[in-house]
């Protein structure tokens, strides 16, 4: 050891960081300023909201005659995203499998992984449009095939990342026992897995939830079209009770959801390290490819 | 302990665990509720006979889709630039929000119970509203056009940062906190140097995750007016032109395809 100075590390170059940081922040300036938006408008916006939040709900109160109508109409959005939910969860539990490079060859489930990457790239508006509404025509029926064909491609690559992520010893197991390669599956994989897929599925209801509220604005059922003509009727109390609807339902849902996939996991504990609790309730392990 | 060769072989196995009937009840449930959600009286009447016999009667539409009108593509690359610039400034602003918004969702950072609570409630209700749902009321509160479009993808961006990081502030280790505060930083420099250095990446790699999800959404909340491609999408839907809907398809198909290798790059990098 030399002089006491020399004992602290020298530190790591930041300019790389630098370099994306500026880089970020000239995106953003870039953005702001071509963009065709009137800034001047800017000063508005909160004259504009408060005025609007003042006329939804404080006005004349919410419309409580009009409690029954919306209700109804969220609960055909909660039927769309669990009919969804049930085609998503249905069809993507064995394309997973396809999916999970240690199950499938490598062969089929990059194509599989590729199919499931194509279908989470459009949003479930897009599919219906383009997909459902020409099928099933205007109604729930094309919202609930529209929200079930994109969970397929959410929930698709989430079982195939779980399944690629088992222990392999009780695959071995099985197959030492005489299992074909069927019975490999049911008794050496899905054990596994399957706690955290389900999980999966009742936090893709969740977000399914979400979905199904607004298919309504292209005529494919729920309470989207109930919130949409209210607002441009300018029928602005019973707009407000729309809008409380959808949110009171969706935050008891993700509540009660909450719950069983909490206790679905707990269940689980002993066979993982429960580091995925903190990841489930994340969007991200859901849509990205983080991880 | 008797040794394992006199335990007679009836005994090897263990005993089964107690019956639980807490998942044939799930299942009694599930089945009840799906029996009522397909159903034609309360729910959405979904008949799967019906829907195989009307497959044939999308291919007249789908065959439209199949010639797209390759020249509307000029058209398209206004609305889908600024399609591209309310994504960034959106997630910009949402993300600079959400960065205070979260350490005061997290009780590591918040102890004060009453803060943490508030905040915590305040997010549930900004998350429960869908990003469409945003834009059709910031239509209605300033007008169409891609500002309503900006300020409907910034609330959304809040709730899915205020998430996402409230729940990692939740989950640092707690080691460096007491070392800062021993050393006798106050609230705020705790914060700074013990709690934001630990979550710092996973911000960003949150902060670029909403961008992916901007340029997805803000190609639907066009829909009700509020800018971009949207915009396109629906006066083409209304006059039923499939050939020119099938261009901004496939170009929303290729945005959404690079941004997310762009994004996977960067990521991939940043750790």
């Amino acid at each position: 050891m030399t002089a006491s100075v020399t004992l602290r590390p020298a530190e790591p170059s930041h300019a790389r960081r630098n370099a994306g940081f500026i880089a970020a922040a000239a995106l953003v300036i870039w953005a702001v300023l071509t963009v065709e938006a009137d800034w001047t408008e800017l000063a508005e916006v909160p004259g504009g909201i408060a005025r609007l939040f003042f006329r939804l709900f404080l006005e004349n109160g919410v419309d409580w005659t009009y409690l029954p109508t919306a209700a109804e109409a969220m609960l055909d959005s909660i039927w769309i995203a669990w009919v969804g939910t049930i085609i998503g969860a249905v069809i993507s539990l064995p394309i997973g499998f396809f999916g999970a490079r240690n199950v499938s060859s490598g062969l089929i489930s990059n194509v599989v992984r590729q199919v499931l990457n194509a279908i989470r790239a459009f949003p479930e508006l897009v599919l219906v449009i383009v997909i459902f509404i020409p099928i099933a025509g205007l109604g729930a029926v094309a919202g609930a095939l529209a929200v079930g064909l994109h969970s397929v491609g959410t929930l698709g690559k989430l079982t195939a990342e779980v399944v690629e992520g088992i222990d392999p010893g009780p695959v071995e197991a099985t197959r030492a026992a005489g299992g074909r390669a069927l019975q490999v599956q049911r008794w050496g994989v899905l054990p596994q897995v399957l706690p955290e897929i389900i999980a999966f599925w009742l936090y893709r209801f969740e977000i399914n939830i979400r979905a199904a509220a607004i298919l309504g604005v292209v005529g494919a059922g729920g309470i989207g079209t109930v919130v949409q003509e209210t607002i441009v009727y300018r029928r602005y109390d019973k707009a407000g009770m729309a809008i409380l609807v959808v949110i009171v339902a969706t935050i008891l849902i993700d509540a009660v959801s909450g719950w069983v996939r909490r206790r679905i996991i707990e269940g689980a504990e002993a066979r993982t390290d429960a580091g995925d609790v903190e990841g489930l309730g994340s969007p991200l392990r859901m849509d990205s490819d983080i991880g | 302990m008797t040794s394992a060769a006199s335990v007679p072989p009836a005994h090897a196995r263990p005993a089964k665990p107690p019956r639980s009937y807490l998942p044939l009840l799930g299942l009694a449930a599930f089945v009840v509720v799906t029996w009522l959600s397909v159903g034609e009286e309360f729910g959405i009447g979904l008949d799967p006979g019906l829907l195989v016999e009307n497959l044939g009667r999308g291919t007249g539409i789908w065959a439209e889709f199949l010639e797209p009108n390759w020249s509307f593509l000029p058209e398209t690359f206004g609305p889908l630039l600024e399609t591209f610039q309310m994504a960034v400034i959106a997630a910009a602003v949402g993300c600079g929000i959400a960065l205070p918004v979260s350490f005061l969702a997290s009780r590591v950072s918040t102890p004060n119970v009453a803060t943490y609570l508030a905040d915590r409630g305040l997010l549930s209700i900004v998350r429960a509203i869908p990003d469409l749902l945003y834009a059709l009321i910031f239509v209605a509160a300033v007008g169409i056009g891609p500002l309503a479009g900006i300020l409907a993808l910034v609330f959304f961006n809040i709730g899915v940062v205020a998430k996402l990081l409230s729940e990692t502030i939740d989950g640092v280790d707690t080691g460096p906190l007491e070392a800062t505060r021993a050393a006798g930083a106050n609230r705020i420099q705790t914060q700074r140097w013990a709690v934001l250095p630990q979550v710092l990446p996973n911000y960003v790699a949150y902060s670029l995750y909403t961008f992916e999800l901007n340029i997805r959404a803000s190609t639907v909340i066009g829909l009700v007016g509020a800018g971009g491609l949207g915009v396109l999408l629906n006066t083409q839907r209304a006059f039923f032109r499939y050939d020119n809907l099938a261009v901004i398809i496939v170009e929303l198909f290729v945005l959404v395809f690079a941004i997310e290798f762009f994004s996977i790059w960067l990521r991939r990098r940043l750790v």
